[in-house]
């Protein structure tokens, strides 16, 4: 009974389940990070054109690129993963929740791209024209270039809010660290480390927004133009 | 070919929507003129400037360079032949001043970064900023910027410069320095076309000046005449108070 050896033991029982699976949980800690890195690259892949053709595309074109925004910014993730996996019949899982993350992804990239290429003033795209560039090379060296060094605080933002919404290929049962922590809480006998489980993950996905967030600080300083107002 | 003007405008009319800017403005430019256009605020002369480069399109008249409508050069080879200065100077704010001037060259004129960044450094130089080749635009002065400006410009080899108000957002001690290389510049020969309010440059380097008001031009002859005799009391008006206002600046 004054044995604390054993009070203490008796008391992280949970935590001990916890701990004893983290090579489990770690295994699951992966594919969020695969997934995050994957979707984030679709998106960008997809929204950084995306925002070019928004602005200075054809009506049409624009017109397109900005209804698709709508649809996919105004459909609830979970909806789009299961259709994705389900009935688009994507397969592996983790295929699907790249392209459902990745495209929803692309449409609020497009937002930050577009709200940074808007942001530049219209005198460089002048400027650049009376020099002779053409458009293309107007957007591609004196436009985007400033563009995408404003769009580092938008991106940071959207890489936080990507990473946690990994956690939602849990509906299609993809074996990433949410999904292998419900796994081990639903398992016999380990229903009551539901708790501790959702703890010990919070802190790792903290530990990866930290992470990404000051590596992105940093990006940020780094490609900051010298001389220029601090943003 | 070479005896035409170098520049023709020839009736020339703009509209925005209904509202006619360029109401019906014809003048000639020889090589080596420096022409100055001077009006009040909205009489249309970033206008004029614009459709001789095409950064505008006008709908009746017709602008010649070297002979052919500008209307049917391709656009960037006209950009490429015809440097334009601004007033807000406009410099490509993630470059260098050395990146700046040479973008045009390696991008639009196919020069190799090597000949791009020597031509720059020339330039750069002609303008007094050797020493600030590797600094970016937020970190020059007003005056420096747009020295800088007229550097990109130039290292395109233009057959003509457009000017719209190169010195207007500058701090009156900067606007020397800007005039003077645009004086040294009229010197060498530069074919010019001036929207300015520094009547110390007129005087100095016009070759003629031209009154706009209105989208029409009210009054165009040699700077002598416009000073000390023009026909209309309003010419006189105008003059008399830019020359007041921005006459002796340096
Ligand atoms: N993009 C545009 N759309 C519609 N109207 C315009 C546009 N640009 C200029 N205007 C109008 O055309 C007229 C001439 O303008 P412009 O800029 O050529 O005048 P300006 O002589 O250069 O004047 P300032 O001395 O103020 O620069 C003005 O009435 C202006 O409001
Ligand atoms: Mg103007």
């Amino acid at each position: 009974m004054a044995d604390p050896v054993l009070a203490l033991g008796a008391l992280s029982a949970d935590w001990r389940y916890v701990f004893g699976n983290v090579d489990y949980l770690l295994g699951g800690l992966w594919v969020t990070v695969g997934l995050t890195v994957a979707s984030l690259l679709v998106g960008f892949v997809a929204g950084l054109p995306a925002a070019v053709v928004e602005v200075y595309g054809g009506r049409y074109s624009s017109a397109l690129v900005r209804n698709v925004g709508v649809v996919l910014r105004g459909t609830p993730i979970v909806v789009i993963i299961m259709l994705a996996y389900f009935a688009f019949g994507i397969s592996p899982a983790f295929l699907a929740a790249t392209a459902a993350l990745g495209f929803r992804s692309g449409a609020y990239q497009t937002q930050i791209f577009r709200g940074a290429i808007e942001s530049v003033d219209g005198g460089q795209m002048e400027a650049a024209r009376a020099v002779g560039l053409s458009k293309t090379q107007a957007v591609r060296h004196v436009v985007l270039p400033q563009a995408l060094r404003r769009s580092v605080p938008g991106f940071q933002n959207e890489v936080t809010i990507v990473l946690k919404d990994t956690s939602i290929a849990f509906a299609i049962g993809l074996a990433e660290l949410f999904t292998k922590s419900a796994d081990l809480y639903q398992s016999i006998g380990h229903t009551t480390a539901t708790f501790e489980l959702i703890v010990f993950i919070s802190a790792i996905y903290f530990a990866l927004t930290f992470v990404t967030n000051r590596s992105l600080e940093a990006l940020n300083d780094a490609v900051a133009i010298p001389g220029g107002k601090g943003r | 070919m070479s005896d035409d003007p170098l520049v023709r405008v020839d009736d020339l009319h703009k509209r925005y929507g209904d509202e006619e800017v360029l109401k019906g403005i014809s003048f000639e430019m020889d090589r080596q003129d420096v022409q100055v256009l001077v009006g009040p605020s909205g009489s249309g002369k970033s206008t004029l400037l614009r459709c001789v480069n095409r950064l505008t399109e006008f709908q009746g008249g017709e602008i010649t360079l070297d002979g052919t409508p500008v209307t049917e050069m391709d656009v960037d080879d006209l950009r490429r032949q015809v440097g334009m200065v601004f007033q807000d100077f406009n410099l490509f704010a993630h470059l260098t001043a050395k990146e700046n001037i040479m973008l045009g060259p390696r991008r639009v004129l196919g020069k190799t970064e090597e000949e791009a960044a020597e031509r720059a450094l020339d330039e750069l130089d002609r303008v007094g900023l050797a020493a600030q080749a590797d600094s970016y635009p937020a970190e020059l002065s007003g005056g420096q910027k747009q020295r800088v400006g007229i550097a990109r410009a130039l290292a395109m080899d233009p057959k003509l410069m457009l000017f719209d108000e190169p010195t207007s957002a500058l701090d009156p001690e900067l606007i020397g320095e800007v005039v003077e290389v645009m004086e040294d510049l009229a010197e060498g020969g530069m074919t010019m076309l001036v929207v300015t309010h520094e009547m110390g440059f007129a005087r100095a380097a016009a070759t003629d000046i031209m009154f706009l008001d209105q989208g029409r031009i009210v009054e165009h002859g040699p700077p002598e005449r416009l000073f000390e005799n023009p026909e209309h009391e309003r010419t006189a008006q105008f003059l008399e108070r830019l020359t007041r206002l921005h006459g002796e600046t340096r």
